[in-house]
Parts: C-alpha cells; sequence; structure tokens
C-alpha cells in the first residue's frame, strides 16, 4: 500500500490591486457649471469590477501564500475604498494624489499607478476591466504597456488551484495561465465577494494608509466639460386588443425582452 | 463566506435611500458607518429578497443565524470572551438595519446579544463566560430568555416558576411563555425563585425535565420562533446559576439593553415604512396626478419626516448616554416607548397611504405593522413604559394599588 501526495506547487504571490472610488452607481448624478457635481453624489463606492479583482486577489493569496496592496489613485475621500479592503484582510495600503490632480487624463494616471506598483514590489496587478463612472477600460492595458507586462483583459473567472485565469473567446471560453509581470483585468466574476465582518473592520481602522505622490507631467487631453445623458424619451402607451401584435413585435425586437 | 451582490448589479427596486433629514449618521465614527454598510448591504441581499417566504412559513432561517455570527454583530456592545466590543451606538445602528428589513430578525439579535449573552458576560462566573459566550458571538449556540409566564407579563416579580437547592443539583418547576427563540436555542436563561428570591439558572436544551414547544399562529412576528419554556422536576448541576445577580434587577439589567436596542431597530421599520410610501405616492396616479401631489398625502409623509427625525435623534443621544454611563432606565422607557409608537403609527399610515396595495405582502409595510404591535408590547408595554415615567416624575408608583 502507498499513499499517493499530491499538491500544486505554487509560488507567493505579490499582487497590487487597483480600487477606484466611483459614485454608488445607483446614486443620481447633477452637472452643476459643467462639471459632475461631486458635492451632490450622496455615497461613494469602489468601483464594482474592481471588487472581483480584489476578490480574486484575496482567494490567490489564500491558495498560493502572498501579500496584496491595495491601491487608490484619488482624493482624501478615497481612503474609504483602502478601508474597506482592509476590512477584508488587506494590510498594504497606498494611495496616491497630488495638487491640482482633478483632471489627469489616462496616461498620467497610468503613470501615477505604475511608479506605486513598482514601489510595492508586485509581480501582479489585478483591477477591474473597466471603472463604473468612466468606463474607459484603458488602466489595466496601460499600466500593463508601461509595465512591459503581460495582460489579460476581461477576466471572468479565476481558478485558485490552478492559478489560471478564464475569459471569453469566440469558442466560449478560454483558460490561461500567465508568468509574472502580468496585469489582468476583471469583469464580474462568478464569486461571491465577500462581506467584512466586525473584527476585520476593527482591524481596519489601526491600518495605516502610505500617501504618496508621483511626478505625472501634463497633461495630453484637454476636458471641456461634463453634460448629463438625454432625457429618455416619454413612454409610449397602446390602448386596445387591436395593438397586442405591433406590442409583441416591439417588445420582442426592440426591447428584446420576450 | 456568504455572498454579497454588486452593486453595479443590483436592481432599481433594490435602491433603499435611508431617511436622514438631519444627517444624523455623519455623527457616527468610521467604524460605526462601516458596520452600518455592512448589515445594510446583508439585510439588501439575504433578508429582503427572502423575508415574506420565511414570514409565510413561520420560520427563522438558519441561514441568517450563521451569517450574524459572520459579520460578527451577536452581542455587540460586549467585549472580551470573543464578543464584538463595539460601542453601543453601533449596538443601535446594527438594531436598526436589521429591522428595516424584519422587526422578528432584530428579535434574534437583540435576545441573543442583550438578554442571553449579556446576563453571562455581567452575572456569570468565570467558568460560564469561557464556556457560552464565545459560541454565542459566534451564532453556534443560540439562547433565549425565560422571564414572562403566563399569569405574569407585566408584573414578572410575581412569577412561579421555582428553583430548588438539592444539594449537588438544583431542582426548576414552572412554565415560561411568549419565549423568543425557545425552540431553536441551546441555552435558556430563565428567572426562577429560590427561596423566594428571583435568580437566573442557565438551563440547556436536553436537560433533563426540559421542553421548549413552539407557539403557533401569530399574525406577528412570523419570521421569529417563539415558545413556551416547561420545566417538570428539570435537573440542572450547581454550576449553572448565575452567581453575580439577585433579585428583579438581574432581569430588569438585561432588558435595559434590549430596549435601549428596540428604540433603535423601531427607526429601521419605521424607514423602511416611510421609503415605500415615499416611492409609491410620487407613482400612485389618482385623478391623474401622483397622489403625492395632494396636501393630505403631503402632511402624513411631513409628519413621518418629523417624528423619524425626532426619534433619530433620541436614539443618538441615547446612545451616547450609554456609552458615556450617563443614563438612568427611565431614558431608555422613554426612547422605546416614543420610537416603538411613532414606528407603529407611521407603519399605520403609509398602509393607508398604499390603498388595497397596501395589503400585500409584494410591500413591506403591513409586515411591519403586525410585527410593530408585537414590539409594542413586549419589553414593557407602551404603557407600562408611562408608567415608570409618571413614577419618576412624581415619585408615587402606580403599577399596584397593594403596599
Ligand atoms: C412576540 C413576543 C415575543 C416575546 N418574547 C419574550 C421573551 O423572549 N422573553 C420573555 O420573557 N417575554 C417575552 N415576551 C413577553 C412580553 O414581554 C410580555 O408579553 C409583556 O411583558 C406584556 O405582558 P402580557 O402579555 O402578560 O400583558 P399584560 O401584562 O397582561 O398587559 C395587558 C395590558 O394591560 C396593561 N397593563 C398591565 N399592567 C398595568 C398597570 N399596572 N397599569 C396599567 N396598565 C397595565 C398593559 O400595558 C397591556 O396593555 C414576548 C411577547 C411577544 C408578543
Amino acid at each position: 500500500m502507498f499513499i499517493e501526495v499530491s499538491f500544486v506547487a505554487l509560488n507567493m504571490v505579490e499582487i497590487a490591486v487597483l480600487l477606484k472610488q466611483v459614485p454608488d452607481t445607483n446614486a443620481k448624478i447633477a452637472i452643476l457649471g459643467g462639471r459632475v457635481d461631486e458635492s451632490a453624489v450622496t455615497s461613494w463606492v469602489t468601483s464594482p469590477y474592481d471588487e472581483y479583482a480584489l476578490e480574486a486577489a484575496l482567494q490567490h493569496i489564500e491558495a498560493a501564500g502572498g501579500s496584496i496592496t491595495a491601491i487608490t489613485l484619488g482624493p482624501d475621500r478615497a481612503d474609504k475604498v483602502l478601508k474597506d479592503a482592509a476590512a477584508l484582510g488587506v494590510t498594504k495600503l497606498v494611495r496616491i494624489w497630488g495638487d491640482g490632480w482633478e483632471d489627469l487624463d489616462s496616461n498620467q494616471v497610468q503613470f501615477a499607478l505604475v511608479d506605486a506598483v513598482r514601489a510595492s514590489g508586485a509581480e501582479l496587478v489585478y483591477c477591474g476591466k473597466q471603472s463604473a463612472d468612466r468606463n474607459q477600460g484603458s488602466t489595466g492595458p496601460g499600466v500593463a504597456e508601461m509595465l512591459g507586462a503581460a495582460c489579460v483583459v476581461e477576466v471572468s473567472e479565476f481558478d485558485a488551484s490552478s492559478s489560471s485565469y478564464v475569459r471569453p473567446a469566440s469558442s466560449g471560453s478560454e483558460k490561461v495561465t500567465v508568468s509574472s509581470p502580468a496585469v489582468i483585468t476583471f469583469s464580474k466574476t462568478e464569486s461571491d465577494l465577500r462581506r467584512p465582518n466586525v473584527r476585520g473592520i476593527m482591524m481596519s481602522k489601526k491600518a495605516q494608509i502610505d500617501l504618496v505622490s508621483s511626478d505625472v507631467g501634463s497633461s495630453q487631453v484637454n476636458f471641456n466639460g461634463d453634460s448629463s445623458p438625454a432625457e429618455k424619451p416619454p413612454g409610449k402607451t397602446f390602448q386596445g386588443s387591436d395593438c397586442i401584435p405591433e406590442v409583441v413585435g416591439l417588445l420582442r425586437d426592440e426591447a428584446k425582452v420576450l | 463566506m456568504s455572498q454579497t451582490s454588486c452593486r453595479l448589479f443590483k436592481g432599481e427596486d433594490m435602491v433603499y435611500e435611508a431617511l436622514d433629514f438631519y444627517d444624523v449618521d455623519s455623527q457616527l465614527s468610521e467604524e460605526e458607518i462601516m458596520v452600518r454598510d455592512m448589515v445594510r448591504d446583508w439585510v439588501d441581499a439575504e433578508v429582503l429578497p427572502k423575508i415574506e417566504h420565511a414570514c409565510r412559513d413561520g420560520v427563522f432561517p438558519d441561514e441568517w443565524r450563521v451569517a450574524l455570527g459572520e459579520m460578527g454583530v451577536l452581542g455587540a456592545p460586549l467585549d472580551g470572551y470573543g464578543c464584538p466590543g463595539l460601542s453601543y451606538v453601533a449596538y443601535g445602528v446594527i438594531c436598526r438595519e436589521l429591522e428595516r428589513g424584519d422587526s422578528g430578525l432584530r428579535s434574534f439579535a437583540s435576545v441573543q446579544g442583550s438578554l442571553a449573552m449579556y446576563p453571562i458576560w455581567d452575572f456569570g462566573s468565570e467558568e460560564q463566560k469561557n464556556k457560552y459566550l464565545p459560541k454565542m458571538a459566534s451564532g453556534d449556540l443560540i439562547g433565549c430568555f425565560g422571564l414572562t409566564e403566563p399569569d405574569y407579563g407585566s408584573n414578572p416579580g410575581g412569577m412561579i416558576t421555582k428553583a430548588e437547592d438539592k444539594g449537588d443539583h438544583y431542582i426548576l418547576n414552572g412554565a415560561k411563555m411568549w419565549i423568543t427563540n425557545g425552540t431553536i436555542s441551546d441555552l435558556a436563561i430563565v428567572w426562577a425563585k429560590l427561596d423566594g428570591v428571583i435568580r437566573g439558572f442557565i438551563v440547556e436544551t436536553g436537560d433533563e425535565g426540559y421542553s421548549a414547544p413552539e407557539m403557533k399562529g401569530k399574525h406577528s412576528l412570523k419570521a421569529s420562533v417563539t415558545s413556551e419554556l416547561v420545566f417538570q422536576d428539570c435537573k440542572i448541576p450547581k454550576d449553572r446559576i448565575l452567581p453575580g445577580v439577585k433579585g428583579l434587577k438581574g432581569p430588569f439589567s438585561c432588558l435595559n439593553n434590549a430596549r435601549y436596542g428596540i428604540s433603535w431597530g423601531a427607526l429601521g421599520a419605521a424607514q423602511a415604512c416611510f421609503h415605500s410610501a415615499k416611492e409609491y405616492t410620487l407613482s400612485r396616479i389618482q385623478f391623474d396626478v401622483p397622489i403625492a401631489s395632494y396636501q393630505l398625502i403631503q402632511n402624513k409623509l411631513a409628519w413621518m419626516l418629523r417624528e423619524i427625525t425626532k426619534g433619530q435623534l433620541l436614539a443618538l443621544e441615547l446612545g451616547k448616554k450609554k456609552d458615556d454611563g450617563s443614563w438612568i432606565p427611565e431614558h431608555i422607557s422613554l426612547a422605546k416607548m416614543n420610537n416603538v409608537d411613532i414606528a407603529l403609527e407611521i407603519a399605520r399610515m403609509a398602509r393607508d397611504m398604499h390603498g388595497a396595495n397596501g395589503i400585500l405582502d409584494e410591500y413591506c409595510i403591513m409586515r411591519h405593522m403586525a410585527n410593530l404591535e408585537s414590539v409594542k408590547t413586549y419589553e414593557g408595554t407602551h404603557d407600562i413604559h408611562n408608567l415608570i415615567l409618571g413614577r419618576h416624575i412624581t415619585g408615587i408608583q402606580s403599577f399596584t394599588r397593594s403596599e
């Protein structure tokens, strides 16, 4: 009789997770003087896809060992996303900010993030595929480019046992592993996001946030102003049984709910 | 860990904007806000989608026990022995957020924390604390609190349940009624007379001569388990008496804490009803315009806003007093009585404003309304709190004609 011992040898990993603070995706956005009126935003949250990136990072280090550095770029209020990450067990927290940084363009943002990633010593960078406010989707690939790192985007599943990533492909989905340095951007994964608990919240109170800045050069993109989306057209009203075929047709072909 | 739904993917109907007219929550600490958001998100994701089923089936879903333990909110203001060690304000906020979901859920947490863990924490022996508290904080052990009897409700001092010292053990005889969590609990804190003096005992499920049959047929707090506790020559070891307290002070100390939590909890139910009434009256068209545009409706909404705001200020001020120790029981009576009273009135008013829809379980209001009827009665009825305040003002007790 013999006992077969099999285990997957995983290396300890250092992961930097990029977290962006955005207005609560359910919050009403007001424009004041050609700008989003931040003072009218009642609640700020971590951008949802970034939460999936953080969850994957937590699962990754649970399986492999290592540590996570949570990095955000934002004003004072953005400390909240770091504290929330701390409540889930992240111990290294970095916020990047500088004077007059309200209108950085994406290159500048990536410069600053790359500096912080380098300083953290991380070999893997996890982030959301796009932020819920600007939806540009440029951060992950941009950071990868500047780091000279591999980049896998729109990952929908992280497999902790084999450190592999699943992403949509023309065949349905593809599973990849990647050698570091690498940047992975996440969409909504199958994973349930973990909830903080009181113990974590108490720990987060003690967590230190490192405030850093960078030389990001000047912006190449001029910001000309925000505007609200066009008003929704008024709803259509149908009366009488005669219009049933038309309504069914519209529901099927236009609204695509049937 | 339990799952949470991501905000981006929440349906519109799940958006809950808590009414906080005076921005009372801005006085909370960062930690208290994080605890609030944790519980609020959990209620959105796990409680609201399931509460109506739980009520129809008359069950307290066991997964809620597990989640409360995982979140670490049970016995919130107690510290040491694996307990959370939060402020009383945080405990209040937790009660408010839970009761926004359902009063039955908050009742579970109140009983576990304030009525079962607290007496062990304050009056128990070192061994009792070590044995029970860590597992109660994690939700692995559930407790209940047996004070009320069929013939002694507002007047618990007259209780009949008695304990006898039999040398190496105690024998309990009697019955308790209306006991929250009774049937699902692993241990009961039972108040009984030993040589005529009220003492607290820990009775474990499985102790000889102890049973806890469930009471059925409630129209209120349907998602909360309510039971009788029956002691027929129930034999318990000597080390199960709570050594640290004698007389009514024991149960009343527990009730002070639970009542404090209720003063916050009721606001959660009231906020949920206000939220529903506001949304409904803005969207319901009668006589060609939203009913919210009529003065009568606006008068009602304004009254709700006014009472909830006053209640919030009252609860927060009381919470600060609990934290700095400057409270007296009468402060708690005032807050419990007032906030439950206005919550019930708001629920009834909201029910009316929803018209026929108001009786459907699609809306939370009738459930809150029915629940709050219990909340008005338990933990000292509305009028008993009036009498407590009356005695405080005049120095004359009016509970009984004797003496
Ligand atoms: C759902 C639910 C859960 C409960 N859970 C628990 C529990 O976990 N543990 C526990 O021990 N108990 C529990 N109770 C019991 C609760 O605490 C009692 O119901 C409450 O104390 C009132 O007692 P009673 O029902 O006997 O009413 P009574 O005392 O008979 O009161 C009936 C009415 O008479 C009034 N009244 C009584 N005395 C006076 C007076 N002197 N002057 C003027 N008016 C007076 C009251 O205000 C009330 O309006 C629960 C009750 C309910 C409904």
